[in-house]
């Protein structure tokens, strides 16, 4: 049976949820590690990872290596993924795609040139409960979908790591706007503008408002309002205001409504989980996004999202960011 | 024995009276030759004040305006806070709104993880310390400390006035000292000793955040955390860091207490219950086990 070879470039907060999920993957080996954190990578060493990199560039020049993971922060994205291309390797490139649409451009005119495949990291497009929204809305059970409301809401980068046993500092790159595109209308919009128009086709106009609690050069509220191609109407509202978190899409259609959100389980369950599967119910979509791209690559298929949808996702943002409402 | 006072406000337009008042209560009178004065609030992390973990910065306003009206309008404030494990104090200035308080009053902020300090050497229960200590905080005439009441990790359990202290050691890594926390904390009280505690308790932690409208003040810290402690639900006396505190000579467990009865604080605040306690020794558990780490937690 055919394995692909794989390697991870970045091991910070998804990077290390990637890196336990694919040690755990059907017909993958993870080969090789790249980080410039020597205790990441002697983590992952110490998890079974052969080959570890301070340098990305000289993992890329492992010949076995099929294809990388890509979890760096947004301004390392063109530069990595362009050498991952260019040493013919497929890639699995962490969301939001770039820092804006020029950049994202970029990278599928690279991919396209080397002719490799790349699929961008979406994973509430494989969680089952919003699968199962997908099939309600194309059976017609919930009648034509009038209005979406979409709330992905949390503390975003300042998630409660200084309740870890080792308290970790926030990485600096989070605070400048300029290595990030944006604040959480970028991270946590693409996720739900990227989902959305899996549910409802392109997005033909969208406006935003943006909040800014914490005084800082980046939003940290964004409450916007989109019309997609089939007229559903949506009101995407994000934030990294909340010390909670909150994953809810609800749908109201001309026959019903539902609404449907995504919880961590409770901590026995999460312990339970973790010990029996690698992963907990909550991060159970990021495993199966991997195993899909996997196996997309066995059978040399095109994975989904693709780059195209990275590209429209921020064509999207691009646009609320210019057409901002000022509320008085 | 020291006083230690506790006023009851219904908003934070009651700021101000109600600071005020928990001072006169423990019959604390201003110095008018005061020149320089340092407010440390506890910013902890980037959370925002709404959740208690963190000084109210509109608590600082007020009590800015408070120190202007009895001392000068001249006196120098400075507000002060230092780099932690996982804490940037710029950013932390700017996004938890004190960048915004400081030009609005013309106050200092300072880093004092960037000052200049001297090298004090202090031992505890036979510990031999070295730290680093601000000049900022040795040279000033008047030093407030403006804690919030929490709990806190395992082995200390709650964080007031003297943990407070603890975040003017300007060494960055402070991760390092969780081992012999309770001896730092201590050493650190006993090399810069403040002479005022204002707690701010308008919006208190505890288990989840709740407005109790507490103000509090002292002047002896170890009773301002046994007064604490008791409102949280905990027996001082049990507390290893107070005890060791006591020991020391840095205050005193028992106290008077003056103002609205500690009963009805306590009665309302958002305590521990069995389930959480459970938790957190679960939680405990798993990392010193290091089944945690397998897990995925730090």
């Amino acid at each position: 049976m055919k394995k692909i070879s794989l390697g991870i470039i970045g091991l910070g907060y998804v990077g290390q949820i990637h890196l336990r999920h694919a040690q755990r993957l059907a017909n993958t080996r993870v080969i090789a590690v790249a980080d410039l954190s020597k205790k990441a990578l002697k983590k992952a060493k110490n998890s079974g990872i052969k080959n570890t990199f301070t340098s990305y560039e000289e993992m890329l020049k492992l010949p076995e290596l099929d294809a990388v993971i890509i979890a760096l922060p947004t301004h390392l994205h063109l530069k990595c993924a362009r050498d991952a291309a260019e040493a013919k390797k497929h890639i699995f490139l962490e969301k939001p795609m770039a820092r804006n649409t020029q950049e994202a451009k970029e990278i599928l005119s690279i991919v396209q040139k080397n002719n490799i495949k790349l699929m961008m990291g979406y994973p509430l497009r494989f969680n089952q409960q919003f699968q199962t929204l997908k099939k309600k809305i194309y059976d017609g059970t919930l009648g034509d979908i009038e209005i979406a409301i979409a709330n992905y809401i949390s503390s975003g980068p300042f998630f409660h790591r200084a309740e870890a046993h080792a308290p970790m500092p926030v990485p600096e790159w989070w605070f400048n706007k300029e290595l990030t595109g944006g604040g959480a209308l970028i991270d946590l919009g693409s996720h739900i503008i990227n989902l959305l128009r899996w549910y409802f086709g392109e997005i033909t106009d969208v406006k935003s408002h943006l909040g800014y609690r914490f005084n800082m050069p980046f939003e940290d509220k964004a409450v916007c309002v989109a019309k997609f191609e089939n007229d559903t109407t949506a009101i995407i509202n994000v934030g990294w205001f909340l010390q909670g978190y909150q994953l809810k899409i609800e749908l109201i259609g001309t026959v019903n409504h539902t609404t449907v959100q995504h919880k961590p389980s409770n901590p026995i369950s999460t312990v339970i989980q973790m010990l029996a599967t690698g992963t907990s119910q909550f991060y159970h979509a990021h495993k199966a996004e991997l195993q899909y791209f996997v196996n997309c690559l066995i059978k040399d298929k095109q994975p989904t999202p693709t780059g195209e949808d990275g590209l429209k996702d921020l064509e999207a943002i691009e646009k609320a960011y210019k057409n901002q409402i000022s509320l008085n | 024995m020291s006083l230690v006072s506790l006023v009851k406000i219904k908003s934070e337009t009651e700021i101000k009276k109600g600071i005020q008042e928990a001072l006169d209560l423990i019959q604390y009178s201003w110095s008018t030759s005061i020149e320089n004065v340092v407010i440390k609030p506890n910013l902890c992390y980037y959370w925002d004040y709404t959740t208690g973990q963190t000084t109210d910065p509109r608590f600082i306003a007020k009590l800015i305006e408070l120190i202007r009206e009895k001392v000068s309008p001249n006196v120098n404030i400075s507000i002060v806070e230092s780099d932690a494990s996982a804490m940037i104090c710029k950013y932390a200035f700017r996004m938890l709104g004190y960048e915004k308080l400081a030009e609005k009053y013309n106050v200092k902020l300072v880093n004092l993880s960037e000052e200049s300090c001297n090298p004090v050497q202090v031992t505890v229960r036979e510990k031999v310390f070295r730290f680093m200590v601000p000049k900022i905080i040795l040279e000033a005439d008047l030093k407030i400390n403006v804690p919030k009441i929490k709990y806190t990790m395992r082995g200390i359990e709650l964080t007031c006035a003297l943990k407070n202290i603890y975040g003017c050691n300007p060494y960055p890594k402070k991760f390092k000292y969780h081992g012999i926390l309770a001896e730092t904390i201590v050493a650190l009280n006993k090399i810069m000793r403040f002479d005022l505690c204002i707690i701010d308790g308008y919006i208190v932690s505890g288990i989840h955040p709740r407005k109790l409208g507490l103000v509090m003040a002292g002047q002896d810290p170890v009773a301002i955390d046994a007064a604490a402690a008791e409102i949280a639900g905990l027996n001082p006396k049990k507390i290893k860091y107070l005890q060791l505190a006591e020991k020391e000579g840095i205050g005193r467990i028992s106290y008077i207490p003056r103002g609205v009865p500690r009963n009805y604080f306590k009665s309302r605040y958002p305590r521990k219950d069995f389930k959480k306690k459970l938790m957190g020794k679960a939680y405990a558990a798993l990392i010193l086990t290091g089944l945690g780490g397998k897990l995925g937690l730090q």
